[in-house]
């Protein structure tokens, strides 16, 4: 291989344009211009320090051979290997399964006993997962309260809107599974399952906003064919119909919130949702 | 840098959203020249804004299927309390008047020039007693925007970009829709979208919404080309079909070709 | 006097202390069978390079935290409101850290590189044989970076308690409330309680942090000291057998170009940070487990396993009491399948050839039209769920609706993937027969000879 006289042009002008590009990148910085040109600065100069080192290497490699080298890889000769098994078991106490086994015994209770602190990354002893899953705390005559908080009255909704409810008292965004989502339809279109009558104040009827499939929260209601939408993977359920799947992989119904309205006419629950909310689990 | 023009969007709608503004403008420039000569205010030249030429339009286009004198017919729903607010809403946006009633209802460039509109406006508004075209006051889009994410964000998208709901059909893109129309679609509910009364959302909340919906699209792209701001898809069709093949055509030029090739070149 | 140029002394001192000289020799000349596929790889190690320095950047300004702050800044819109302060710090970076937006969408794009370029180089492994003995081990490894890759981008994506990650982060709940027995306490374990509880986003930032990437550093040296140990394979050709290795020596020639896709690869996610705007949180919302963006959709790597569940019909039924849930299927089980399919492959392939031989000289990939029909299939089933997971986009620009595309979907997500298969096997079948040296020189000939060839094997 003959070292080169002089140095390759291009490769000289690419690295001083990749400095150029970085000194660009700091005028950038300095004078708060935008990320474009933060981005377009570095990143060229990052471009043309690749094209510099690329094309120096090509010329590198436009005189080199190929070279050859053997694989020294492989299983070792029988002789070593044998030495090593003997240092690995000749022990200086006899073989023996018992203690063995007593080493084994201890180092499996150490890992079994140091697991169980993991249980401290669970709520407090004595919940029941599946107990927490099963309700909310919906109640009889809690009130239907939006996102600010406000109460609501039936005729808050124009025929065909919608509002987002949770009761009165409790933080939305810690109580998720309260989530519920009110649609008021004209009550002549409904056709509820049996039983459900008087769970619609005045048109206005209450499912959990959760999606029985993953859990994504329902909020794409279409007014002219009274169906909710969830946006994660298209279920469709039908408003008038106690929200059945129609279309989509959902399951199983949006469960229902029996409604009532209060004294003052604001509207309260009757009760818990009509089933467990959102996605279905094992112990169900 | 948040000034970024939107010809780097990866959609067709932008240029047909152009398209439909190129329309508008040249619309509204032959109404404006055709009816202005040797009138000071050609605006107000153009046509007589009162609901009695504002019927004659309506009987002539609209009672084919709203009755003649808008009380619906089984084509068509009744007009009579529906207000000046849902007629200009409808009009404004091209989704009315429909050729057959069996069409879509979907936005396009309006068919009449502003006065001829606002003489339908205020012949529907004289009908019955319903809400006449809001007044628009200047909003806080800092509570707009908390109010756009709960009530709006789930079918046109948080970022305004429009999406799809239930039978497929189209909730719009935000970026280019009129102050006034966002505050009338809100109110009137049109085609799939639910309304909302004024004691869900009061005429100031509307405006905040309002407010934000307006600085929604190329302001919120602060990052470069916004890629529609349509999320993970695009963003993934673009790693995918862009960044990935770059840097496999950079390796197939840095690295060596075929042994095969090589080993003959070199003798 | 000073010269600035290298001069051998400082590093004779080194060595009088060290004594590294006839190692460094053998490392300088050791040679890299040089191919422009095997650099695959290092596009996945030089991302990871990218992300590590870019991460530690970004730490320095995340605050890994449910709890509420105010948020003041550049960002309008949002001044004066309460927000997480996971999702108020993103932001404050975006808009407010000078360079921070750069940054952060900088290691956006690397971690789509990353996994990316990990998906390109295990086809390249897979189609030409190279997991084959004495390389099992080091395909285990590969695969559990992948694995830990996706996990990583995936906790990554969720940091932020934007709109969209926050609706991620439920479909995770879900996906792990449906597995059997455990489910409910696994999901109950991870997310202190129900959902959404208040660590995840903590637990979450520890794992994409610290834990997940110092076990791809572990593994990632794993990956290379095995290969420095058993060198790299060799395309067949003149001079090339099973016994050595035909290439370049890595100084100078093969190290400067390493460094140049090094570059590259810095170059490409700079440029696309700057000029490429990705996962624009402040746009998206904060998260609020009440309400929800359009479309809500994850990464693409993640994004199959959406088309999946979007596919998937519905239905959920019990075993012994107990439910097995509809999410079930496509989060836990298709993952397993897959996952599964290549940690055994190798094992499998072995079995399916009956070929227990050392292989230091790659194949091609007609050599084994299985594989090829294999890795067509998946590919393609792979992309009709993506095309699943993006059924938005083209109900947008075809106007057909969601239900039509979905009956559409499932029908070609199980008839595309065989085509191709079959197509896979049939090509390199033809070409195995023929020795044309590209598929585009196939003529009718030679695919019928392919055809006839199959029709025997079969008889």
């Amino acid at each position: 291989m003959t070292r080169p006289d002089r140095a390759p042009r291009l490769v000289v002008a690419a690295f001083l344009l990749s400095a150029l590009g970085a000194a660009g990148f700091a005028a950038s910085y300095v004078l708060g211009l935008g990320n474009a040109a933060l981005g377009g600065c570095l990143g060229g100069s990052f471009a043309f320090l690749a094209l510099g080192l690329a094309r120096w290497s090509s010329l590198i490699d436009a005189g080199e051979p190929d070279y050859v080298e053997e694989r020294a890889v492989g299983p070792t000769p029988q002789g070593q290997y044998d030495a090593f098994r003997r240092a690995l078991t000749e022990q200086p106490v006899p073989r023996s399964r018992v203690l063995w086994g007593a080493l084994g015994t201890a180092v499996a209770a150490i890992g079994g006993a140091t697991i169980l602190p993991l249980r401290s990354l669970m709520p407090a002893m004595g919940t029941d997962p599946d107990d927490v899953l099963e309700h909310t705390p919906w109640r009889a005559g809690t009130r239907l309260v939006t996102e600010e908080g406000e109460p609501i009255r039936p005729d808050d909704l124009a025929m065909g809107g919608t509002v987002t409810a949770f009761p009165e008292g409790l933080d939305p965004r810690e109580h998720v599974d309260t989530t519920t989502m009110l649609v008021r339809v004209p009550p002549n279109d409904l056709r509820l399952p049996a039983g459900r009558a008087d769970w619609v104040v005045d048109g206005v009827v209450a499912y959990s906003k959760l999606c029985t499939h993953a859990g994504c929260p329902v909020g794409l209601y279409t007014d002219t064919s009274h169906q909710l939408m969830c946006p994660c993977h298209h279920s469709v359920f039908d408003v008038t119909d106690g929200a059945r799947p129609i279309e989509g992989p959902a399951p199983h119904p949006l469960p229902q919130l029996p409604l009532d309205t209060d004294a003052s006419g604001y509207l309260v629950a009757r009760g818990d949702f009509s089933g467990p909310v959102g996605p279905g689990w094992g112990n169900h | 840098m948040t000034e970024r023009p939107h010809s780097s969007s990866l959609r067709p709608r932008l240029l047909a959203a152009a398209a439909v503004l190129l329309a508008a403008a040249v619309l509204a420039l032959t109404a404006a020249h055709g009816s202005g000569a040797g009138s000071a205010v050609p605006r107000a030249a153009s046509g007589d804004p009162s609901p009695s030429s504002g019927r004659q339009v309506f009987l002539r286009d609209c009672a084919w299927c709203h009755g003649t004198n808008g009380t619906g017919t089984h084509d068509g729903p009744s007009l009579t309390d529906v207000g000046a607010e849902a007629a200009d809403f409808y009009l404004s946006t091209g989704r009315m008047p429909l050729d057959s009633p069996d069409q879509d209802v979907r936005s396009g460039p309006p068919a009449y020039d502003d006065a001829t509109i606002s003489a339908l406006v205020a012949y529907v508004g004289s009908l019955g007693n319903g809400p006449g075209v809001p007044a628009l006051a200047s909003g806080d889009a800092v509570a707009g925007r908390k109010l756009f994410l709960e009530n709006c964000a789930a079918c046109h998208s948080a970022s305004g970009t429009g999406t799809i709901v239930s039978g497929g059909q189209p909730a719009p893109e935000l970026w280019h829709t009129a102050k006034r129309q966002v505050a009338e679609a809100v109110r009137v509910g049109p085609g799939p979208m639910p309304p909302f009364s004024d004691k869900q959302l009061d005429q100031k909340q509307v405006d905040d919404i309002v407010a934000y919906v307006h600085q929604l699209g190329s302001p919120q792209d602060r990052g470069g080309a916004g890629l529609d701001q349509y999320g993970p898809i695009i963003e993934g069709l673009v790693a995918l079909f862009v960044l990935l093949p770059c840097l496999v055509v950079i390796i197939r030029l840095l690295g060596r070709r075929a042994p095969e090739r090589s080993e003959q070149e070199e003798r | 006097m000073v010269s600035l140029l290298p001069r051998p002394r400082p590093m004779r001192k080194l060595d009088e202390r060290l004594g590294f000289a006839s190692t460094g020799r053998s490392v300088l000349a050791k040679v890299f069978p040089d191919h422009w596929t095997f650099m695959m790889g290092e596009i996945a190690l030089y991302s990871f390079l990218f992300l590590v320095v870019s991460g530690i950047y970004l730490a320095l300004f995340f605050e890994p935290s449910s709890a509420m702050v105010i948020y003041h800044g550049h960002y309008r819109p949002m001044e004066g409101q309460a927000v997480s302060a996971a999702y108020a710090s993103t932001v404050h970076l975006s808009w407010d850290v000078r360079g921070g937006l750069l940054v952060r969408q900088a290691h956006h794009w690397a971690a789509h590189l990353f996994i990316a370029s990990i998906v390109v180089h295990l086809c390249r492994i897979f189609l030409t044989g190279s997991f084959r003995r004495p390389r099992e081990l080091n395909w285990t490894i590969g695969i559990t970076m992948l694995i830990l890759g996706i996990f990583n981008a995936y906790a990554g994506y969720s940091l932020p308690d934007d709109l969209l990650s926050g609706t991620g982060l439920r479909i995770f709940n879900a996906i792990a409330l449906s597995i059997p027995v455990v489910g409910s306490w696994l999901a109950f374990l991870v997310f202190d309680g129900e959902f959404p509880g208040q660590e995840i986003i903590q637990r979450l930032y520890l794992l994409h942090v610290l834990l997940v990437p110092a076990i791809l550093a572990v593994l990632i040296s794993a990956h290379l000291a095995i290969l420095i140990r058993q060198k790299h394979t060799h395309f067949p050709g003149p001079g090339r057998r099973n016994s050595n290795v035909v290439g370049s020596r890595v100084w100078p020639g093969y190290a400067l170009r390493s460094l140049s896709l090094l570059a590259a690869v810095f170059a490409a996610v700079l440029l696309a940070g700057g000029l490429l705007q990705i996962n624009p949180v402040w746009a998206w919302g904060d998260n609020d487990p009440a309400t929800i963006t359009a479309p809500s959709v994850a990464d693409w790597y993640i994004l199959w396993i959406e088309g999946a569940l979007r596919l998937f019909p519905p239905v959920e039924f019990h075993v012994f009491g107990f439910l097995v849930p509809n999410q079930f299927w496509c989060g836990v089980v298709l993952p397993l399948l897959i996952f599964g399919g290549l940690y055994l492959w190798p094992w499998l392939d072995r079995r399916w050839t009956g070929d227990r031989e050392t292989h230091h000289l790659t194949g091609s990939p007609r050599e084994s039209p299985l594989r090829v029909a294999l890795a067509s299939a998946t590919l393609v089933f792979l992309a009709v769920l993506l095309v699943a997971g993006s059924e938005e986009l083209i109900v947008q620009w075809t106007g057909w609706t969601v239900a039509a595309i979905r009956d559409v979907l499932r029908v070609l997500v199980f008839v595309l993937p065989l085509g191709a298969g079959l197509l896979g096997w049939w090509l390199a079948e033809s070409l195995r027969r023929s020795d044309l040296d590209h598929t585009l020189e196939l003529g009718g000939k030679d695919l019928r000879a392919g055809l006839r060839r199959r029709a025997k094997g079969r008889a």
